[in-house]
């Protein structure tokens, strides 16, 4: 793992709960500190509430029960504050999410235009340099379907970081994705991860926790089950549910 | 080459694929004709048996008549060019209503909800050439609407409530994906509709939209109760005036055809033109 300082505490999650309409609980009870320049995985069965959990965090989920702080803004009714926080904290989906009807490097664009308010040619120079870091800045003119899996997710990974965020969520990233092309994509996520990006990133690659995560979350069935360093779940997990799991995906 | 029937391959695949293997334009062409000149046959001995004259050569002084060596727009083509203002004028109105009714329609507040499922089920339920007549007659003195713009409102508030539909359609049908993009990156609602919805939606609904365009041409003729001049008026009046009743109505019904295959056939175009890859 690689070894850096942590900075001050970024986000609170304090005491989240939700449900969704049919009476599931997703998660119960969640409490977590996230710290600048920290890389938390969250581990968990399907259904076990860390998707919610990361929908949440940006306000895609409203928040039955507890408090969320991000950055000093916390995430309550306020339309403005929900706002200023999906600005600050940029989401990597599952099925990436492009924009089918603009080309790649438009995609990149669209925030920094319309929530920066930048011009178009300041937003492309940013764009295409984000482009050329993820590594297809030959693809800029394409449409998203003219790309690979792999590619599409690390324009999207592109997309979030030209928001300049603060905290990046992960939302299995990799899932949706063949087995050739994950690298490529937790390869750019591990770039980041390297230069301090504040990422909290929903996975079940142990590779990438065991490079570059400093701390993991293990969630069953919308509760925290364990939580401790990549080591720790390495080396001796201590719950039941914890072992069992682990040793499925080992 | 031998083909083999496979009953896994659906029937229009299979269908489609002898089109573009064996089938040259020639022969739709030929198929055309001769239902065309069936047609005629038919009329003709119809027309016979009923003893009417044609008259055709009296019709084209209705279309483009010749005033001092300068040709002028007849009756028809008047009525054509009113049909044409009235059916613009309303399209556009009909376009705001049918999307803002959408959008209410998806809106969070109980009340917008409320109202615009009230609009939807009273206009869609009622003939719409009540709903011209109550516009006309009631609703028109009442707010102090001219003529012309109580024909547009009726027409634009029946054909709004069916567009509303359709870009509703349009919009649920969209990947949720993509709302929670634009969420994410921190745009806001009205340049989420804007730059990533509407876009989308409005490529997927262009078939359906285009038909409820054509329909809207079609239903303008119905402002002819309100005795506005347009193309269905003017052939009324033609008609009433000449006795060349068969003449007059065929000819009505070959302009009507026209703008609206016009329009269908743009509208194709447009669609190839602005198809997003999948």
């Amino acid at each position: 793992m690689i070894q850096k300082e942590l900075g001050e505490v970024i986000i609170t999650i304090k005491d989240v709960s939700k449900t969704f309409p049919g009476g599931i609980q997703a998660v119960k009870n969640f409490s977590a500190e996230v710290y600048r320049r920290e890389v938390v995985v969250i581990m968990g069965p399907s259904g076990s509430g860390k998707s919610t959990l990361l929908r949440c965090i940006n306000g895609l989920e409203a928040l039955d029960h507890g408090e969320i702080v991000v950055d000093g803004i916390p995430l309550d009714d306020d339309k403005r504050n929900r706002l200023e926080i999906r600005k600050e904290v940029g989401m990597v989906f599952q099925s990436f999410n492009l924009f089918p009807h603009m080309t790649v490097l438009d995609n990149v664009n669209l925030a920094q235009i319309r929530v920066r308010k930048k011009t178009k040619e300041e937003a492309s120079e940013v764009s295409k340099e984000l482009l050329r870091k993820v590594g297809i800045s030959d693809k800029a003119n394409n449409f998203p379907a003219q790309l690979s899996g792999g590619q599409q997710q690390r324009v999207a990974i592109a997309r979030a970081l030209a928001m300049k965020p603060k905290v990046l969520l992960f939302d299995e990233p990799t899932s949706a994705l063949d087995p050739e092309m994950i690298n490529e994509v937790l390869d750019v996520m591990k770039n980041l991860a390297r230069e301090g990006m504040t990422m909290i990133v929903v996975t079940h690659e142990m590779g990438f926790a065991r490079e570059v995560c400093s701390h993991v979350i293990f969630m069953d069935d919308g509760e925290i089950v364990e939580t401790g360093t990549v080591e720790h779940f390495w080396e001796n997990p201590q719950e039941e549910r914890t072992k069992q799991f682990l040793s499925k995906i080992l | 080459m031998e083909e083999r029937i496979n009953p896994r391959v659906s029937f229009y695949s299979r269908l489609k694929k002898r089109v573009f293997l064996f089938r040259s334009p020639w022969i739709d062409i030929l198929q055309y004709t001769l239902l065309v000149l069936v047609i005629i046959w038919f009329l003709a001995v119809g027309t016979s048996n009923l003893g009417y004259k044609w008259d055709w050569y009296r019709i084209p002084q209705y279309i483009f008549k010749n005033v001092d060596g300068h040709l002028v727009a007849g009756s028809l083509i008047e009525g054509l060019l009113f049909t044409f203002k009235i059916s613009g004028v309303s399209l556009v109105f009909a376009i705001v209503i049918g999307l803002g009714t959408a959008l209410g329609r998806l809106s969070d507040s109980f009340m917008t909800q409320a109202i615009t499922r009230i609009y939807l089920e009273v206009i869609r339920n009622t003939p719409l050439v009540v709903q011209m007549y109550l516009v006309y007659f009631v609703i028109g003195p009442i707010i102090g609407l001219d003529r012309f713009p109580s024909a547009v409102l009726a027409l634009s508030l029946f054909e709004g409530s069916y567009m509303s539909e359709i870009f509703r359609a349009g919009i649920v049908s969209l990947h949720k994906g993509q709302l929670e993009a634009s969420h994410a990156l921190g745009l806001s609602t009205f340049d989420t509709y804007r730059d990533v919805i509407l876009p989308q939606a409005i490529r997927r609904i262009s078939p359906p939209l285009a038909g409820e365009v054509i329909s809207l041409i079609k239903n303008s003729s119905l402002v002819s109760l309100v005795s506005l001049t347009d193309l269905t008026m003017q052939a009324r009046v033609v008609s009433a005036d000449t006795f060349l009743t068969f003449e007059v109505w065929f000819t009505t019904a070959a302009m009507y055809l026209a703008i609206t295959v016009t329009l269908s056939v743009i509208v194709k175009r447009m669609e190839k033109k602005f198809r997003i890859l999948t």
